[in-house]
C-alpha cells in the first residue's frame, strides 16, 4: 500500500512537469513580447527594459524555464511585478478564506447530497423522488453569481440573518468564520450537489438491483440497514470518483464566488493578477491548483483501496 | 396427521411489464411439512423460483401476489407488513440462491455477513455474534474458519460461497429454508459436496426445505417428493420413483426423457411420439474414419502459462479425426476452457504445437489469426447464447458477418440465401431472422449461436459448454442438432463440458483434465463404465444418478 503511494507521487512528477511548462509558457502564448505585454501601454521604453532585465527574458528559453524550474523547487515562486512582494507570500495569505470555502462546501455538499441521492434512489419513482431530481435540475441550471446574490439578498439584506459579504479568520473564533462562510458555501455548493444527488442516486439504483441487496432482504435487515451498510459503500466508488472531479468545479466556482461576497482569497488574487498581467502571481497560482488537483486524484485512488477490498494496487 | 408447516393455497402472481400484467403463478397449490425437503422441478419460466420468492417475500417491486394464501404455521405470510414480516424474513424462514458469489456483498467480511443475519434477530453483542459466526462456518465445514472469517467473497470458491449463504441462512434456525437453484454453475462434485451437506444440515436440524431445481435428477436424489411445474402450474406431484417410472403428464414424460442419465442415448432424449418424426435422420449411420487417413487435428505437448508461472494447461496432446466427437471434461479450473481456446487460435500457446490438415498453426498468432485460410475450418460455439451474441446485431446480422468477414460474400440475394441456409440447417425459423437476441428463446438463441459457426462450413466445431445454459428440454434437441450436423456435414466436434452424462451421449472419446493436466482419456462409455483412476471414478459418481435416489433419500 506504501509502495503504491510513493509510486503515485513519483508518477505524478512528469504531470507536475508538463503542468509547469505549460504554466511557464503562458507568458509566451500570449501574442507579442511579454515584456511589452507586462509592462502595459503607458510604460517608457526604460522601463521595459527593466522588467525584460529583471525578469531575465532577454536569456534562451530553456534556460529560462530551468531556473525558474530551480528556483520553484526551492520554494520561491518568484515576485510580484505589481506589489514586489513575493508570490509565495501573496499566496500565502490568501490560501487561508479559500481552503476554508472549499472545506466548507465540500463538507456540506457531502452531507446534502448524499442523503438526497440515497432517498431518492430507495424512493425511485414517487413523488420524493421526482421532487429530488427536480431540484437538481434547478440546481444545476443556475448559475453561481446568481444563488450568490439571491442569497444575499433574502438572508443577509431583508432577514439580516448573516453578514452580506466579507471574511472573517477562524482565530478570530469558530461561529463569526462559519457564518461568513454558509452563503457563499452555498451558492458554490448548488450545482455540485445537484451532481453528485444525481450520481449517487443513479449509482444506488444500480447497488439495489444485485443479488445481494435480495440477500440482505432475505435476513430480515431493516431498510436502513440494506441501504446505508450493504448498498452505499458498494456505490461509493463512482460517486468519490465524482466527487473529486468536482473538487475541479469547485476551484473554478471559487473564483466567481469569492468575487460576488468579497472574501480576500485566492479567486480574487487570480483575478486581481490577471486583470494586473502580473504573470508571475499567475503562474504560482495556476501552479498550486494543478498540484492540489493531482493531490486530490491521489487522495481518490487510495479511497478506492479503503472501501473496496477487489481493488488492489 | 401431522400439521403442515407451510401450506400454498392457489396461490397467483403476477408481474407488471411494459407489454402490462404477465401472470408467472397460476393457482400453485402445495404443502411442505415439518422437517420434509421437497423438489419444485420445472424448466425457466416454469414459476418455480417466483413461487420461491413469493413464499419469502423477496419479490421484485414489479411482482404481486394476486391471489390465493401462503400459510405458514397458520399465519399469511402475503398479508405481512413491517416488522412481522422482518421477524419472520431470516429467522424463521430464509432463503439460498443461484449464483452465490452475486448473493454476498462483495466488500463485507464474509464472518461480518453472516453476524448482520444474527445480530438481526438476537438480542445479543457483537463478539458473540462473531462467535456464533465462526460455530457457523464450523457447521458448514469450511477449513481454516478463523481466517475465512475475514475474507471477502472474491477470495473463495463457488461452492464456499455457498456454504457461507448457507451458514448465513441457518443462523437463526429457521424451520424452512427455501434453496433456489443452489448448485446450479458449480461443478458436479462441488455440486454432491454442497448438497450433501445441505441435506445433513436440514436433517440434523429438523429443516423443512424446498428444493427448486431445473435438475430432475437432483431433486430425485434428495427428495421424497418431487413436485412438477409447468407455465405456472403444478403439473404434478410424486416421488421420484413414480416420477420417473410412470410419469404421467405429458410435460413430466417430456421433462424424464430429457434428463440425460448414465444409460440415455441422444435419440432417447425425445418422447417416443416426437422420436418417430425425428427417426429418418437418426438412424443414418455414423461415418467411420478409413484407417490411415491422417487426423484433422493434432495437437502436441501444448502448455499455456499465465503471467504469475503456475500453468493453467500442461503437456497436452490430442489428435481429432474428421468428423469424430472428442469431450473434453474436467472440474472449473483443470484448463478445459483455456486448451478449447488454444486450439480455436483465440489465445496463444506457451509451448507445443497445433496442426491442422497437416499444417502447423500453433504459431500463428491468435491477434493475426482471423487472416488464415483455416480461420473458416475452425469455428467456436460459446457457453451462453444470451452473452455471446451481440444485443445490437440481428439473428440475420449474426450468421451473416462471418460470411462476409470470412467468405468475402457482399450481401445481396446470395448472402441472403445462405444464412436462410444456415438457418434451416439448424432448424431456426425464417421468420425469426430479423428479430434481435433479446426477442429470441434460450433455445432459438443457442441455434442462432450455432449457425453463425457453421455458416463458413467448418470442418472442426470446438463447443465451450454450448449447453450449459439451457433447459434440458432445449438442451436435448440441441445436443440432437449437434449430432445430426455432425453425421450430414462430417463436422469433427471437440465438445467441452462438465456434463459427463452429455459428454457420453454425444462423444466418440473422452478426455479427462485436471489442473491442465490429462488424466484419462479413452472410448466414452468404457471410460464412464470403467473408470481407471480415482478422480473420474468421483466425477462419475458425483453426477445425480436417478436410480439411486430414493436409497439415498431413505437412508437420511
Amino acid at each position: 500500500m506504501l509502495s503504491y503511494i510513493l509510486r503515485r507521487i513519483v508518477a505524478t512528477l512528469p504531470v507536475m512537469a508538463i503542468v509547469a511548462l505549460f504554466v511557464f509558457s503562458l507568458l509566451y502564448i500570449a501574442p507579442g513580447d511579454p515584456a511589452v505585454v507586462i509592462a502595459g501601454d503607458q510604460a517608457s521604453p526604460e522601463d521595459v527594459e527593466r522588467i525584460r532585465q529583471s525578469l531575465g527574458l532577454d536569456r534562451p528559453f530553456l534556460i529560462q524555464f530551468g531556473s525558474w524550474v530551480w528556483r520553484i523547487l526551492h520554494g520561491d515562486l518568484g515576485t510580484s511585478i505589481f506589489t514586489n512582494l513575493p508570490v509565495s507570500t501573496m499566496i500565502g495569505q490568501r490560501l487561508g478564506p479559500t481552503l476554508s470555502l472549499m472545506m466548507v462546501t465540500l463538507l456540506l455538499t457531502i452531507v446534502v447530497a448524499v442523503p438526497l441521492g440515497v432517498v431518492a434512489a430507495w424512493k425511485a419513482g414517487s413523488f420524493i423522488d421526482r421532487a429530488i431530481m427536480a431540484f437538481a435540475v434547478f440546481g444545476f441550471s443556475l448559475p453561481v453569481f446568481v444563488v450568490g446574490y439571491v442569497l444575499a439578498y433574502i438572508f443577509a439584506l431583508e432577514l439580516e440573518w448573516l453578514p452580506v459579504q466579507g471574511y472573517t479568520p477562524i482565530t478570530q473564533g469558530f461561529w463569526p468564520w462559519l457564518q461568513n462562510l454558509i452563503l457563499p458555501a452555498v451558492a458554490l455548493g448548488c450545482v455540485y450537489i445537484a451532481l453528485i444527488a444525481r450520481i449517487t442516486r443513479a449509482t444506488m439504483l444500480e447497488v439495489l438491483q444485485q443479488d445481494y441487496i435480495r440477500t440482505a432482504r432475505a435476513k430480515g435487515m431493516g431498510q436502513g440497514g440494506i441501504l446505508f451498510i450493504h448498498a452505499l459503500k458498494n456505490a461509493a466508488v463512482p460517486i468519490v470518483t465524482v466527487i473529486g472531479i468536482g473538487i475541479a468545479l469547485l476551484i473554478g466556482g471559487a473564483v466567481v464566488t469569492e468575487s460576488v461576497f468579497a472574501i480576500p482569497g485566492l479567486g480574487r488574487l487570480t483575478i486581481d493578477a490577471i486583470l494586473r498581467r502580473d504573470y508571475p502571481v499567475i503562474q504560482g497560482i495556476v501552479l498550486l491548483f494543478s498540484f492540489v488537483y493531482v493531490l486530490v486524484n491521489l487522495m481518490i485512488d487510495v479511497t478506492y483501496t479503503l472501501v473496496d477490498p477487489r481493488i488492489r494496487y | 396427521m401431522s400439521e403442515d408447516l407451510l401450506r400454498i393455497d392457489d396461490l397467483h402472481v403476477s408481474f407488471s411489464t411494459r407489454r402490462g400484467l404477465v401472470e408467472a403463478v397460476r393457482g400453485v397449490t402445495l404443502t411442505v411439512k415439518a422437517g420434509e425437503m421437497l423438489g419444485l422441478v420445472g424448466e425457466s419460466g416454469s414459476g418455480k423460483s417466483v413461487t420461491g420468492f413469493a413464499t419469502t417475500r423477496l419479490l421484485d417491486a414489479a411482482g404481486r401476489v394476486t391471489g390465493g394464501k401462503i400459510l405458514f404455521r397458520g399465519q399469511d405470510v402475503t398479508k405481512l407488513r413491517g416488522d412481522d414480516l422482518r421477524q419472520l424474513q431470516g429467522a424463521a424462514m430464509s432463503m439460498i440462491f443461484q449464483n452465490p458469489r452475486a448473493a454476498l456483498n462483495p466488500i463485507r467480511a464474509i464472518g461480518l455477513q453472516i453476524a448482520d443475519a444474527i445480530l438481526t434477530h438476537k438480542r445479543i453483542s457483537k463478539d458473540a455474534a462473531r462467535a456464533e459466526a465462526l460455530e457457523l462456518l464450523r457447521a458448514v465445514q469450511i477449513r481454516d474458519p478463523e481466517a475465512r472469517m475475514n475474507a471477502y467473497p472474491h477470495e473463495l470458491s463457488g461452492g464456499m460461497c455457498q456454504r457461507v449463504m448457507i451458514a448465513i441462512a441457518i443462523s437463526c434456525n429457521p424451520a424452512l429454508l427455501i434453496a433456489d437453484e443452489p448448485t446450479t454453475g458449480l461443478d458436479v462434485t462441488t455440486q454432491k459436496v454442497v448438497m450433501d451437506l445441505l441435506a445433513e444440515i436440514a436433517a440434523a436440524r429438523g429443516m423443512a426445505t424446498i428444493l427448486i431445481t431445473h435438475d430432475l435428477g437432483l431433486a430425485a436424489r434428495y427428495c421424497r417428493r418431487i413436485a412438477v411445474m409447468e407455465r405456472g402450474r403444478i403439473v404434478e406431484e410424486a416421488s421420484p420413483k413414480t416420477l420417473f417410472r410412470a410419469p404421467q403428464h405429458a410435460y413430466t414424460k417430456r421433462l424424464v426423457a430429457a434428463s440425460p442419465t448414465a444409460t440415455s442415448r441422444i435419440e432417447d432424449l425425445v418422447t417416443e411420439e416426437e422420436r418417430e418424426r425425428t427417426a429418418a435422420v437418426v438412424s443414418k449411420p455414423r461415418p467411420v474414419p478409413a484407417h490411415g487417413t491422417p487426423p484433422l487435428l493434432e495437437v502436441r505437448k501444448l502448455a499455456k502459462r499465465f503471467d504469475q508461472g503456475s500453468a493453467a494447461v500442461a503437456d497436452f496432446s490430442m489428435t481429432i479425426a474428421g468428423g469424430e466427437s472428442v469431450g473434453l471434461v474436467g472440474e472449473s479450473g483443470s484448463g478445459k476452457s483455456t486448451t478449447s481456446r488454444m486450439i480455436c487460435r483465440l489465445i496463444d500457446p506457451s509451448e507445443g504445437d497445433i496442426v491442422f490438415d497437416g499444417q502447423s498453426i500453433g504459431h500463428v498468432a491468435a491477434r493475426d489469426f482471423h487472416r488464415s485460410r483455416f480461420r473458416k475450418d475452425i469455428q467456436m460455439v460459446f457457453q451462453d447464447p444470451n452473452e455471446s451474441l451481440n444485443p445490437r446485431y440481428t439473428a440475420f446480422d449474426c450468421i451473416a458477418h462471418p460470411l462476409m468477414r470470412l467468405d468475402g460474400m457482399r450481401g445481396g440475394e446470395a448472402l441472403r440465401k445462405r444464412v436462410e441456409e444456415c438457418a434451416e440447417r439448424v432448424g431456426l425459423p425464417l421468420d425469426l431472422l430479423p428479430r434481435f437476441p433479446h426477442q429470441l428463446s434460450g433455445g432459438q438463441k443457442a441455434r442462432v449461436g450455432i449457425a453463425r459457426a457453421i455458416a463458413c462450413r467448418p470442418r472442426l466445431l470446438v463447443l465451450d459448454e454450448p449447453t450449459a445454459a439451457l433447459d434440458v428440454s432445449v438442451q436435448a434437441v440441441v445436443l440432437q442438432l449437434l449430432d445430426r450436423l455432425r453425421r450430414e456435414n462430417d463436422i469433427a466436434l471437440l465438445f467441452v463440458s462438465h456434463d459427463l452424462n452429455v459428454v457420453r451421449m454425444l462423444c466418440d472419446r473422452t478426455i479427462v483434465l485436471r489442473n491442465g493436466g490429462i488424466v484419462e482419456q479413452g472410448e466414452s462409455r468404457a471410460l464412464f463404465d470403467n473408470p481407471k483412476t480415482d478422480y473420474t471414478r468421483k466425477l462419475v459418481e458425483a453426477i445425480p444418478h436417478i436410480e439411486t435416489g430414493p436409497a439415498l433419500a431413505a437412508a437420511l
